[in-house]
């Protein structure tokens, strides 16, 4: 027998997710669990097992799709019953549809949708189809706020498949061979083997063009050669011809000199509501000032080769991290989350330190958990971790909840200070600026020293400019004297 | 009225001015349209002049009459005189009183009243046949048409309406005098309102159903009342036997049934009443010339905005599909009335309810246990009987009960089954909650007033959630 797979809600009340790559093809022999598709939603990427044991018959979708929740996405023949003729479609779909209906929640199964008839109506002058509205009312009822929340949210949630489809197309980075090639009227030479110079090939990756689709210049030694302006010419026809195919579009209006559209999903989009959330609910107030740290320097030189020999790459940022927890339980209303609803600020007992990684994807903040209780090493071994799994994307939704303070190293790729974002709903940022000798003025001299610069972003409903101020001077004060932290 | 063959445009026609046609004209002047609405005969349909209305105002007198006669327990000893033809004329009174209402809206809303039969001529236009000689035609030109036609009784082959000894539902409410006795052919909701007011005036009732059962579609459960009382009233009810002839005799008439053997029973009678179901109107349309047919129902088939498969024209109420009441008709009036108008108007409800008006009264919204079950419920049910209410032991009235079916898990009221006194006017209540989504703990938590019937709903839906407190919680 046949059984319709359905993509299921791979996060938390996720809508879609982006098929990155089947794992099996049509026709293979799967085991129950057994990972059959990796699919990115918002923040992290997840494997999707197989329900049942059994063979692939049919993968629905194709890799890069974005493919709603709730959408049939496999269909698997389940071992042990014969599998039904391929054209009895409909008696299949039939079946698998009533099978779930006595399996799943009662009110889905018969598929009505609760809401009064003012809430109908309301739903139909908004054009809200309403059998796709989420109810908050009792039981789950639709109410008017619901209807309006979804026309609000409604251009892409209106259409989402269609539109995302051809969306993720136009953008596709990783793929512009294909895309760009068919687009623009270049064939894709797809040769296996392709003579070129390093930096040609480097160009190439720069630009995400396979080098083997790039058509050749001449043959040498028998083998197709591509140079590095071949690869340029190859990737801005795709380009263009992208150009072309948004603009062939109705009323869309480009700027002179022509656009390039991206869609704004996923985990842009993600960030994106988040920053906007953040900085539009908590008044922002960011204090600054330097620390300076030759002790720190030379501490970490001594205890790097330490952490070396226990294979664990010591950076900066646990030292940091112990003297922020340091410092918060002195002052702990920078370690809280203010519930406006509930008229209360929460004080958090934990100490879970977030980290900033800028990846390839975006902003991720995975947070080392619990940093009070660990050692320096535990602490940097912890962070390693996450950071890798952050870059890879295989980091959890879970590795990445629960923060109650943040950090952000924006040092590491240059500059000095910034204004970070709070990790709303926490209370308060750190951002640390490049560490570099900067001149220090003691005791009526320069001097150069090794400082960092430090930017704490506060939320003013919950922490004032002089707590901010002490917080960071404590913050400082570990950081200039690390013998300190031993203490800790 | 004018003679010969005129013609004049409007933005919609409407062919039928009952509870569908007059509604949907009514509506479509309020929203700025420009309206005609054709009528062939009378103003309100059949509903208001020879259904739903006179049968009520019929069924309210002989309840007067039979309970002022049969009020002993109560210690009332009275012997009424019943005139029918008074009884008849205060029943024309109060139809008047209502058709007259109706015309006088449709003008004040600004609706262009014509009279006769109204017909597709092809090419957006309708030809109107005025009533009686030399009255001549009319042509409309349209640019939505509605059609609101509603439907007729249906004959029975060899008893066709003659209205002296064979009558239909319309005849039978307007009688100068009561026959002795009286054949019913259908034991369905018209056959069985019309048979109690009968019984109750003193006219010897014999039923004969085709089928096994009386008012099938509801169940042994919900009819067992009616079916004891019917009794109590001595209607005589034959089930399995088909009606197939009828002759003078006498004074009188002989009605020969046949059961499915073949074997005929005889019954002398005054006069036979058919009331075996009602087919829509569509014969006198000439849909052709529209390009329509009618479904094996002979009903025309419709979209959720009312339309059919013509752009600009819709159907409403009996000729189109679902029961043919007449408060879905008006709703479907008012539908298309604002789709017309460029609205964003559908039938979305979720039920439509309906009652059956015997003794006691039949009312229903919405979805039975069985039916709930079907679509995938997980069907709780809460039921309260009438004999544990205070209100109805005052009346003298406590056979039968309420009953709730809502959705286990959520709670989300689905329907109600009610048997007993003022049934139809207790349904209203479940109409809104089905239609809110109202959940069990929503009707339960409201309080009703006490002492009324109104409670056992409260009382139902809190045995549904198993926590009545008049009734065991089983």
């Amino acid at each position: 027998m046949a059984r319709e797979f359905k993509l299921p809600d791979v996060g938390e009340g996720v809508a879609e997710g982006e098929l990155v790559r089947w794992l099996v093809d049509e026709g293979d022999t799967v085991t129950e669990d057994q990972p059959v598709a990796e699919v990115e939603t918002d923040k992290a990427q997840v494997e999707v097992p197989a329900p049942v044991n059994g063979t692939v018959r049919t993968l629905h979708w194709d890799e890069g799709d974005i493919v709603p929740v709730g959408d049939l996405f496999v269909t698997f023949d389940v071992e042990g019953e014969a599998p039904e003729p391929a054209d009895d479609e409909e008696a299949t779909e039939d079946e698998g549809e009533s099978d779930e209906a006595a399996a799943s929640a009662t009110s889905e199964a018969s598929g009505r949708t609760f809401a009064p008839p003012s809430v109908r109506k309301l739903a139909r002058e908004l054009g809200v189809d309403l059998d796709s509205v989420e109810g908050t009312g009792p039981s789950g009822r639709v109410t008017e706020g619901d209807v309006r929340a979804a026309a609000e949210g409604g251009e892409e949630a209106a259409e989402p498949a269609s539109e995302s489809k051809s969306a993720t197309q136009r953008v596709s980075g990783d793929e512009p061979a294909s895309a760009g090639g068919a687009a623009g009227g270049q064939e894709a030479a797809g040769r296996e083997k392709t003579l070129a110079a390093p930096a040609t090939r480097g160009v190439a990756r720069e630009l995400g063009v396979d080098i083997n689709d790039v058509p050749a210049v001449e043959q040498r030694e028998g083998e197709a050669f591509v140079t590095a302006e071949a690869v340029q010419a190859y990737a801005e026809g795709g380009q263009a011809a992208q150009g072309e195919a948004a603009a062939g579009g109705p009323d869309r209006e480009f700027a002179e000199g022509g656009e390039t559209t991206q869609p704004y999903r996923g985990i842009r989009r993600t960030i994106g509501e988040a920053m906007a959330e953040s900085k539009y609910t908590a008044p922002h107030v960011t204090h600054h000032d330097t620390a300076v740290i030759d002790n720190l320097v030379k501490t970490r030189a001594k205890l790097k080769a330490r952490a070396e020999a226990e294979d664990v790459k010591l950076t900066y940022m646990p030292f940091v991290m112990k003297a922020v927890v340091a410092a918060l339980k002195e002052f702990p209303i920078l370690n809280s989350e203010l519930r406006e609803a509930e008229d209360e600020i929460a004080v958090k007992q934990d100490y879970n330190i977030g980290v900033a990684v800028a990846t390839d994807a975006g902003l991720m903040v995975p947070v080392v958990k619990h940093v009070d209780q660990k050692s320096m090493l535990e602490i940097a071994d912890d962070m390693n971790e996450l950071v890798a799994k952050a870059r890879d994307r295989s980091i959890s939704r879970e590795e990445m909840q629960g923060g109650t303070f943040s950090i952000t190293n924006f040092g590491a790729i240059g500059g000095e200070y910034a204004t970070p974002i709070i990790n709303y709903p926490e209370t308060a940022i750190l951002g640390l600026g490049a560490i570099d000798e900067r001149p220090v003025a003691e005791d009526g001299e320069v001097r150069a020293a090794k400082t960092l610069p430090l930017s704490l972003s506060i939320d003013h409903r919950v922490v004032d400019g002089a707590e901010a101020a002490q917080f960071t001077n404590r913050v400082m004060e570990y950081l200039s004297d690390p013998e300190l932290l031993l203490l800790e | 009225m004018v003679v010969g063959d005129i013609s004049t445009g409007t933005e919609v026609a409407i062919v039928g001015a009952g509870p569908g046609g007059y509604v949907a004209a009514i509506r479509a002047g309020q929203l700025g349209l420009d309206v005609t609405l054709v009528e062939k005969d009378a103003y309100g349909g059949t509903c208001l002049n020879y259904g739903c209305i006179p049968s009520k105002a019929m069924i309210t007198a002989s309840d007067v009459a039979h309970e002022a006669g049969s009020a002993e327990e109560m210690g009332v000893y009275a012997d009424p005189e019943v005139d029918v033809a008074e009884m008849v004329d205060w029943k024309d009174g109060v139809v008047d009183q209502l058709t007259g209402g109706v015309e006088k809206l449709c003008k004040a809303n600004g609706v262009n009243l014509v009279e006769g039969r109204a017909e597709f001529a092809g090419g957006d236009k309708l030809r109107v046949v005025h009533g009686g000689d030399g009255q001549g035609s009319e042509t409309i030109e349209y640019e939505h048409a509605v059609v609101s036609t509603g439907s007729r009784p249906i004959e029975v082959p060899g008893f066709e309406f003659d209205g002296e000894h064979v009558i239909d539902s319309r005849q039978a409410l307007a009688m100068d005098d009561l026959p002795e006795s009286i054949v019913v052919v259908g034991a369905g909701y018209i056959g069985m309102e019309l048979s109690t007011v009968f019984a109750k005036l003193g006219v010897d009732v014999t039923v004969v159903e085709m089928l096994d059962d009386m008012l099938p579609q509801y169940g042994e459960a919900l009819t067992r009342p009616v079916r004891k009382r019917a009794e109590e009233l001595g209607i005589d009810v034959h089930y399995g036997l088909a009606a197939d002839s009828w002759e003078e005799s006498g004074d009188g008439i002989v009605v020969a049934a046949e059961d499915e053997d073949g074997d005929t029973t005889e019954f002398e009678t005054d006069k036979v009443l058919v009331a075996v179901g009602r087919q829509p109107v569509t014969d006198t349309l000439n849909l052709e010339a529209v390009g329509l047919e009618p479904n094996d129902d002979g009903r025309l088939e419709t979209d959720h905005e009312g339309r059919t498969d013509v752009e600009n024209v819709f159907a409403i109420g009996d000729v189109a599909p679902g029961p043919m009441l007449a408060h879905k008709a008006s709703k479907e009036g008012q539908v298309v009335a604002e789709v017309i108008a460029g609205e964003p108007a559908a039938m979305d409800y979720q039920a439509v309810p309906a009652a059956v008006f015997t003794d006691p009264e039949i009312a229903t919204v919405g979805l039975t246990e069985d039916e709930a079950a079907e679509q995938g419920f997980e069907p709780a049910v809460g039921k309260f009987p009438f004999n544990a209410s205070g209100r109805a032991l005052t009346t003298g009235e406590s056979d039968g009960f309420v009953q709730v079916v809502a959705d286990e898990e959520s709670g989300f009221i689905l329907g109600a089954q009610i048997v007993g006194p003022e049934a139809s006017e207790l349904i209203a209540e479940f109409g809104l909650a089905v239609e809110m989504g109202a959940t069990l703990e929503d009707v339960a938590s409201t309080i009703h007033t006490h002492p009324t019937l109104a409670e056992a709903s409260m009382e139902a839906a809190e045995h549904a959630l198993g926590h009545a407190i008049h009734t065991l919680n089983r």
